[in-house]
């Protein structure tokens, strides 16, 4: 399979475990970054790995930052993305079994490797059962606007960015 | 500080319970019971919950299901809305002040009821730090 991979820069190194894991298991990742520790914003990797499952150029994704949450919330909002936030390999397949989610997330800095690594091996191992698609619909539906300038725009974020590095954004 | 609850059937019994300790132990919350008898299903519980936060007719959520994730997975697709899946008190307390998590969900099939009084302690007594997270937020906020 073809796993787009996200994170932030609170869990690069874990992000590499992953990869590393997800090749030996002979899959083809994207690894979309970031890809060292430098500081940065979790929706840009969100959005990215959502635009390759959303586009089909991936069949599943992973994003993961330190709880999680933030990362996982970006990626869902797209038009087709159902991305599921774990800590277990319950939720993990139950999110694929049930809900035929396509992006599954963790928090890096919570969930330990071993773990992190079983989550990811069950919500590719499991198949959607085929009998929720009323469920799946409506989870779908609950946003029925689209944003197209967030769909496979590398520059959606440049405004913001900008106003980064000006200092605007401050502790 | 208004708080709204909502459940699915799932949900329910541990919804009961966090409402029954949020407002029998002098925490001076005002709770909203979106759910005085159990949502259809979960997109129904968490959308109806999002909304009353984003409209501001409570300030924060906590929404109830089997496992957190579906009722997170439907709420996040609306545009604007937070909602934080949360299984243990780090993230409960961090997702606020880190992504100012409109609502958590909790899944009441993965979490137990002591768990569950330390997330939502967790989660409503820190507020939103703001400063360099804010970038993330409006980034969050330009999605759909």
């Amino acid at each position: 399979m073809i796993i787009a991979l996200g994170n932030d820069h609170i869990v690069t190194d874990t992000k590499i475990k992953i990869s590393e894991m997800l090749k030996a298991m002979g899959h083809k990742v994207i690894d979309v970054g970031t890809y060292d520790h430098t500081r940065t914003h979790y929706p840009i990797y969100g959005l990215r790995v959502a635009n390759l499952v959303r586009d089909g150029k991936a069949d599943y994704g992973v994003v993961l930052c330190g709880t999680g949450v933030g990362i996982s919330t970006a990626a869902d909002k797209n038009q087709g993305v159902r991305a599921a936030l774990v800590a277990d390999t319950t939720a993990a397949k139950y999110a694929k079994e049930h809900l035929n989610a396509n992006v599954i997330s963790f928090g890096g800095a919570v969930v330990g490797e071993h773990l992190a690594e079983e989550i990811v091996k069950t919500f590719l191992a499991a198949d959607y059962l085929g009998e929720d698609d009323d469920l799946v619909k409506k989870i779908d539906a609950v946003e029925a606007k689209d944003n197209p300038e967030q769909h496979d725009n590398p520059h959606f974020y440049d405004h913001e960015m900008k106003l980064w590095d000006e200092g605007f954004y401050h502790d | 500080m208004k708080i709204a609850l909502a459940s699915d059937k799932a949900g329910f019994e541990l919804k009961n319970y966090i409402k029954e300790y949020l407002e029998n132990e002098g925490k001076g919350y005002e709770i909203v019971d979106l759910s005085e008898e159990p949502a259809a299903d979960f997109v129904d519980s968490s959308v109806e919950l999002s909304h009353a936060v984003l409209d501001g007719k409570t300030d924060r959520g906590i929404m109830f299901d089997e496992y957190g994730t579906g009722s997170a997975m439907a709420s996040n697709k609306i545009h604007g809305m937070v909602t934080a899946n949360v299984t243990e008190e780090n993230t409960a307390h961090m997702t606020t002040e880190h992504n100012g998590a409109k609502a958590i969900a909790i899944g009441a099939g993965i979490v137990g009821k002591k768990r569950a009084e330390s997330i939502v302690d967790e989660y409503l007594g820190v507020n939103y730090a703001g400063g360099r997270h804010q970038i993330r937020l409006d980034m969050l906020e330009k999605l759909y």
